[in-house]
């Protein structure tokens, strides 16, 4: 750690990888309601476990971009932060939203919107975070004076992600124009600014861990997020298939969505020629796994499994089924979680102020195989759940109820490899909260001082 | 390539698709009135929308193919359930399915005859929205799935009436087939049409029955067309004397009703 302040990160990874460790309990909940009769139904039905497990998810996403910011901006811009406290005022305000919300789902106050079911006062509280947030960091690189094109694309990724979630809190009495602007938050999100935020965190990584080029690595980052955007604000098209928008989004939904992928190829090419040049040889193994495995899972997830049903004669047939839970949750995990672990783990020897090459991996290895290994079993289970789903229920036409019966031994597998899953992210937190402190071997003063505020 | 190129690439390439972006926008805005029917949205359709959003249906429901996937896409169950059977099953979903048989059932949302109203004013206007012809054949709550000679319905440009009246049978509107099985012993919804054609006559024989036909074909062309003429006796079929099944009259060509009624009375 080169600059005191940047301990303001370890809070938020914390809050961040306790709600992870929440939205596990809750999936599983989910999943297994699939299984038949729910002893749950009038406490916690599938509406309420779903909506938490899918808002947990956002916010503890999040949560970690936050701290990565927090982390990342004061060692590029060689300065100490603006204002921690601000930053420890934003985490608690942005807590007790998120713990709001969530308790607030339980009792059936929500706004009902699939992703933005936080009620208006929430999203308020929300914004205001996101205004903190943007003003410390603001204020940090205007009085450093200096701004890498690492920290910018972060920063604007940042940035666009507050000014795209203000579109959800209109409201449209028309169904229609609602989806219509739904998306604008949602898919820019997911498939635009937070591919930027991405690109960025995975460039810092890759300079860091293999010690490439900064002019090479930048000069990269450029292409992948002028591609993210040529291919993703046409891409949203693909959310306007059948939901009463003119038919000319399907075709070019179907075209820019093809050149989605060719992004996550981008990024899964520029960690290859990071490695290839540098090798494998920074001490922070497990780091390099979650970030190497960020851009090759993001590949697999976001770029090919979504490819797999974005053209419209496919979508379809498609529309709605279990072939879209396929594409989500692997797309999230490749791109999304896996970054953000990676930042975490990046970080976690420094913050804590240990050797990091003396640090025992077994444990994190484990958590690395058993969630990539149970997400990769999931989006199979999702898959064959998918596509039998499409052939009974859509092609030939038998009854929703029936087919969801046909299909219950996906769910089961959907089950144990959910488990798998958990058990991964079980073992990432004890890692961070048990094991990391106890290996520390060399205490740095400067370093021992900056050692958490609680 | 330096990296002054490539920041070019990024500005330029971002700044030309998002104009384009909002370009659609606005024109999308200009056609949403017509493509959605915009001027149906009665303050009892917003109301409704409402009702949808309080209740969290979309997070195991899905409309227009959004939404979570723990329970049927509604994007056109108005057209194939009829006010009355969903009035009916909002009240007591149970009423209808249950855990054990089907798996899984909806809870009770505890809504109001106003709610009830609402939401189902918001799901008629949800499903006359033009979509794209969407989904490309029914998707039904429950059906088990069409039998060999159903397959045929397709090449009914024969003119055989009973080809053509297993075709509207199999069509939705009127999806008569996401009530009516046509397997003995399979209900449900509405009673199986398997012998319908010895059941009626037998039916219009018997001294509890109130309604104007003298044979079997009249029979079945009343239940179509004036569902409530005779209740046939059952736990979903209908209550207090009112048959779920929404009159077909608005729905179907004169000579659709009597294609459905030579097909049906083919079921003896």
């Amino acid at each position: 750690m080169r600059f005191r302040t940047q301990a303001v990160a370890y809070p938020y990874f914390v809050v961040a990888l306790l709600l992870y460790g929440l939205q596990m309990v809750f999936g599983l909940l989910s999943v297994a309601k699939y299984l038949g009769p729910d002893p749950l139904i009038h406490l916690l039905p599938f509406d309420v476990s779903k909506a938490i497990h899918t808002n947990l998810l956002i916010v503890w996403v999040l949560t970690g971009f936050m701290g990565a910011a927090y982390w990342l901006v004061p060692e590029e811009s060689r300065t100490e932060l603006h204002s921690p406290t601000m930053a420890y005022a934003a985490l608690g305000l942005w807590t007790l939203a998120g713990v709001t919300a969530v308790v607030g789902y339980l009792f059936g106050w929500t706004a009902g919107n699939k992703l933005l079911e936080q009620p208006l006062p929430v999203k308020l509280a929300i914004v205001v975070v996101m205004l903190m947030f943007l003003y410390n960091l603001g204020m940090t690189i205007w009085k450093a004076k200096r701004l890498t094109t690492t920290e910018g694309v972060l920063m604007a990724g940042l940035a666009f992600t507050a000014i795209l979630y203000l579109p959800s809190l209109l409201e449209f009495d028309n169904y229609t124009v609602a989806i219509f602007y739904r998306w604008w938050t949602v898919h820019l999100w997911v498939e635009g600014v937070w591919e930027m935020i991405q690109g960025a965190l995975l460039a810092y990584l890759l300079i860091r861990l293999s010690g490439i080029d900064r002019e090479v690595m930048e000069k990269w980052l450029y292409v992948i997020v002028g591609l993210t955007f040529i291919s993703g604000l046409l891409g949203t098209a693909h959310h306007y298939y059948f939901v009463g928008v003119p038919s000319y989004w399907l075709p070019l939904g179907g075209f820019f969505s093809a050149l989605e992928p060719l992004v996550f190829v981008a990024m899964s090419a520029y960690a290859y020629q990071a490695i290839r040049r540098s090798g494998l040889s920074h001490p922070n193994t497990l780091a390099l796994h979650w970030t190497l495995g960020s851009a090759i899972f993001s590949a697999l997830g976001a770029g090919l499994l979504g490819l797999a049903h974005t053209w419209p004669s496919v979508n379809r047939w498609t529309h709605g089924t279990l072939i879209t839970p396929m594409h989500g949750h692997s797309a999230f995990f490749g791109a999304y979680v896996m970054i953000v672990l990676a930042v975490i783990t990046y970080a976690t020897p420094a913050l804590m102020g240990h050797d990091e090459s003396q640090r025992e991996t077994r444990t994190g290895l484990w958590a690395f195989w058993l969630q990539v290994g149970g997400m990769f079993g999931m989006t199979m289970a999702f898959a064959a759940a998918g596509i039998g789903q499409v052939y009974l229920e859509r092609v030939l036409g038998m009854g929703y109820l029936e087919t969801q019966a046909k299909i219950q031994v996906h769910f089961l597998m959907l089950v144990a490899t959910g488990t798998l899953f958990t058990a991964g992210v079980a073992l990432f937190l004890w890692d961070f909260f048990f094991l990391a402190p106890r290996q520390r071997t060399h205490v740095e003063p400067a370093a021992a001082a900056a050692r958490m505020p609680a | 390539m330096t990296k002054r190129h490539t920041r070019l690439f990024f500005v330029v390439g971002t700044s030309v698709f998002a104009a384009i972006f909002l370009g659609l926008t606005i024109h999308s805005h200009m056609r949403f009135g017509e493509l959605t029917h915009a001027e149906a949205i009665t303050p009892q359709v917003i109301a409704g929308k409402h009702v949808w959003h309080r209740k969290n249906c979309i997070n195991c429901h899905t409309l227009l193919g959004e939404g979570a996937y723990y329970a049927p896409d509604l994007t056109k169950i108005t057209q194939q359930r009829g006010e009355a059977y969903l009035r009916l099953f909002l009240r007591d979903p149970s009423r209808f399915y249950s855990e054990q048989r089907h798996g899984r059932v909806m809870p009770n949302m505890k809504l109001s005859d106003e709610q009830i109203t609402d939401v189902i004013a918001f799901l008629t206007w949800v499903s006359n929205i033009d979509n794209q012809g969407w989904p490309p054949r029914p998707i039904v709550v429950s059906a088990a799935l069409p039998d060999a000679t159903a397959a045929n319905a397709a090449t009914a440009a024969s003119g055989d009436p009973v080809a053509l009246g297993e075709a509207v049978f199999r069509r939705s509107p009127p999806a008569c087939f996401s009530c009516h099985s046509t397997t003995a012993g399979t209900v449900l919804v509405g009673p199986s049409m398997a012998g319908i054609a010895t059941r009626a006559a037998t039916l219009i024989a018997d001294s509890s029955y109130k309604g104007a036909a003298r044979s079997a074909p009249d029979y079945i062309r009343e239940s179509i067309l004036n569902p409530s003429a005779y209740v046939v006796p059952g736990p979903t079929f209908g209550a207090g004397g009112q048959s779920v099944m929404p009159p077909l009259g608005a729905l179907l060509k004169p000579e659709e009703v009597e294609q459905l009624v030579a097909y049906l009375a083919t079921f003896k």
